[in-house]
């Protein structure tokens, strides 16, 4: 039965069942044999057809080693059987499990190499683990109170890895917006580098580029950028209509 | 929630948001001497006979408070309620300054909430609170008993309530004549109530958020947030949990602009969301405000579903000749919090001592330019709070991420401190520079920072 649930199913509704074995390659230490996970995929198609409300998407995430293996010994039974026992039995969508999670926060002990923590396996741990919470909202428990804080895990670890790449990227474009600008204007002015700087239109068009480099990184940003000026003196224009003595228009 | 604006900021926040606002106004009936300056209207005619009169339609807290200080101001005042014993949706949490300025007395408050947990979407839980010295709390109320003692205190100052539902308001022909309100009464003796009208020289729209009295001035239209809530009788020993606590649940889950929350009641929780922009799908941002809390309201019966409109900022007028409006009529409700109880009493409060004032209590007719003093000094006093919650909705309840950064930086102890102290005291305290700097540099790290986890959860799983 685990043929006639996996076959038809995932091939037409889940075509992301092939990218699993890559997410599988990166972490081999915590997932499973595929067998299990499509057993799994068809299980949560059967949930999500309960139309739970609270928008649950196919979850891709199988942390829950247990709950897998009591369905794989449901399966066991008759075909129609295990089907409709399979949809009854998961009525709560299943929690976040994974063993480095202990107590509510991350246990940096298990996430040591070679004596010292590694910052990136803490940080791709947080992002599953947000990942398949915003995918399966859990119900907040009293017991088990989640207390990890972002902070713990050093500002020069994020830079690493997000700063870094991030402005290697700018830096190169600045420099090469830089290295053909020059050139152009030399074409044109016949004023080489030196003079160039010594020139404030100049140094203007300078300041405008890295401004424009910086804050215009995707083309989306400057749709973004346009967007946040007219957001911040909204509200304040709101308030103001009253004092303004042409006649109210509908909603603002 | 941090107190973003120092004393400084706020103070120039004030002068840029005054300064054109002072300058560009020009109330209809007054010839003002200097562009920039509102005269008293001394030229307005004195009542012969007869003192002022004035209708204040809508007996919530606005109208209550309006009510009494109108009477007390020896003004003739009428207060028209449709439902006198309206059981309100609403939060009813109100701050520590209102039981001071309004003279509440101690046993309205059913709840002195003093722990809040805030919930990030990935279940973070922080507990604020710690700060609050023992004497200060957030007070949770029933509507219907503090509705109903404000109405009863306006009535002792010499107030009248009549149990009837505002219809329309005929705006007089000629300047200085009376309006004329048409109101059903609900007298008892006829079925549907009595079609009645009555004269009266100025009226004050308190009759909230889909105020009548704002439509028939073409007061405008504002953007409004749908609220949800179920009240919930769940077992005593869960209920102890709750004894001085409320709970904020944040996440696209909960609402995509704003958050669920359980807030005690006497003897049930009130568990709710709400949202701006996507309206049509409350019931499942309801569903999944109670899954988050399941555990804690598990074996919880439903007792009562209510919903109603909150708007989201002033409507475009709020005055014109001798009609005002106040508290939510007007739109005073804070982004961010939601809060409006407070803002309500204290604008109805407002503007009945600019009527009173005016009016040299009770002997002159009044004109625009004492209302539209009423909403200088309203605007004045509270403009920096609405602009600080609006800029942390704009910042924290954008995504998820942001709501993260969010619940992070409620633990920090200087945050509660200011939140708490601007919260209960209405004022946005200016903290120490140093403090403040630690706190911009501290919220910038945690947006990075859940913005990044934000990129990376992105790249699982698509």
């Amino acid at each position: 039965m685990a043929s006639l649930f996996s076959s038809p199913l995932p091939s037409t509704l889940l075509p992301t069942l092939s990218t699993k074995p890559h997410l599988s390659l990166k972490h081999p230490a915590t997932f499973l044999l595929s067998p299990l996970i499509r057993r799994q995929y068809s299980l949560f198609l059967a949930r999500s057809s309960d139309a739970n409300g609270a928008g649950v998407a196919a979850a891709v995430e199988d942390k829950v080693e247990e709950k897998v293996e009591k369905e794989s010994g449901e399966g066991l039974g008759s075909n129609g059987a295990a089907a409709a026992a399979a949809a009854v039995v998961i009525e709560e969508p299943p929690k976040f499990k994974d063993p480095r999670w202990v107590g509510g926060t991350w246990d940096l002990k298990q996430f040591e190499k070679d004596g010292k923590t590694e910052w990136d396996a803490v940080i791709d741990a947080e992002a599953r683990r947000r990942k398949w919470l915003e995918d399966n909202p859990e119900a907040s428990s009293e017991n088990e109170p989640i207390i990890f804080d972002t902070s713990i895990i050093p500002w020069w670890a994020w830079m690493k890895r997000y700063h870094l790449p991030e402005a290697e990227l700018l830096n190169g474009r600045a420099a090469m917006i830089g290295f053909f600008m020059a050139y152009f204007v030399d074409s044109l002015t016949g004023a080489g580098l030196v003079d160039q700087m010594g020139n404030f239109f100049c140094k203007t068009l300078l300041f405008i580029a890295v401004v424009g480099v910086l804050v215009i990184r995707k083309n989306e940003d400057i749709e973004t950028v346009k967007k946040l000026i007219e957001e911040t003196t909204f509200y304040d224009k709101q308030w103001q209509a009253t004092w303004k003595d042409d006649t109210p228009s509908g909603e603002r | 929630m941090a107190s973003i604006s120092s004393g400084a900021g706020a103070a120039a926040l004030r002068r840029d948001f005054l300064g054109s606002a002072l300058e560009s106004s020009r109330p209809k009936n007054v010839i003002p001497l200097h562009r920039s300056i509102i005269r008293a209207s001394k030229s307005s005619p004195k009542l012969p006979n007869r003192r002022l009169r004035v209708a204040v339609i809508g007996g919530g807290p606005a109208g209550g408070a309006a009510a009494e200080t109108l009477a007390k101001g020896c003004i003739e005042t009428v207060l028209i309620e449709r439902k006198l014993d309206n059981c309100k949706p609403c939060g009813g949490a109100i701050p520590l300054c209102m039981v001071g300025e309004f003279g509440l007395p101690l046993d309205i408050i059913d709840r002195r909430v003093t722990k809040m947990k805030m919930i990030s979407p990935s279940n973070v839980a922080v507990d604020i609170g710690r700060t609050l010295k023992p004497n200060e709390y957030i007070g949770m109320v029933r509507r219907e008993v503090l509705d109903a003692y404000l109405r009863d205190r306006a009535t002792a100052s010499g107030a009248e309530v009549i149990n009837g539902l505002f219809l329309q308001l005929d705006t007089p022909q000629r300047p200085n004549e009376q309006y004329k309100i048409h109101y059903t009464h609900y007298d008892g003796s006829t079925l549907g109530g009595q079609k009645k009208t009555m004269e009266v020289d100025a009226v004050i729209g308190a009759d909230g958020a889909n105020s009548r009295v704002a439509k028939s001035i073409g007061a405008g239209d504002y953007e409004y947030a749908i609220a949800f809530q179920e009240r919930v009788k769940i077992p005593d020993d869960k209920m102890e949990y709750y004894q001085e606590r409320a709970e904020m649940y944040v996440g696209d889950d909960v609402s995509p602009d704003f958050y669920g929350w359980v807030f005690p009641k006497c003897d049930h929780v009130a568990v709710g969301t709400g949202t701006v922009t996507h309206k049509s799908q409350i019931k499942q941002f309801q569903a999944a405000t109670r899954l988050r809390a399941k555990d804690k309201i598990e074996g919880g019966k439903i007792i009562r579903v209510e919903a109603h409109p909150i708007p989201e900022h002033p409507r475009p007028r709020r005055v014109l000749d001798r009609v005002a409006l106040v508290g939510d009529a007007a739109g005073y409700v804070t982004k961010c919090s939601g809060e409006g109880i407070y803002f309500a009493a204290k604008s109805g409060r407002m503007c009945a001592e600019a009527i009173v004032e005016g009016s040299e209590n009770g002997a002159r007719l009044i004109d625009e330019s004492d209302l539209r003093k009423y909403l200088a000094k309203f605007d004045k006093m509270y403009w920096p709070t609405y602009k600080v919650l609006d800029i942390l909705q704009k910042v924290f309840y954008r995504s998820n991420p942001a709501r993260e950064a969010f619940v992070e930086m409620c633990a920090d102890e200087y945050v509660q401190k200011m939140t708490f102290d601007s919260y209960l005291y209405k004022t946005v305290v200016p903290g120490s520079p140093l403090e403040d700097l630690k706190l911009a540099i501290n919220t910038i790290g945690s947006l990075v920072r859940a913005n990044a986890l934000k990129r990376e959860m992105a790249k699982l799983t698509l």
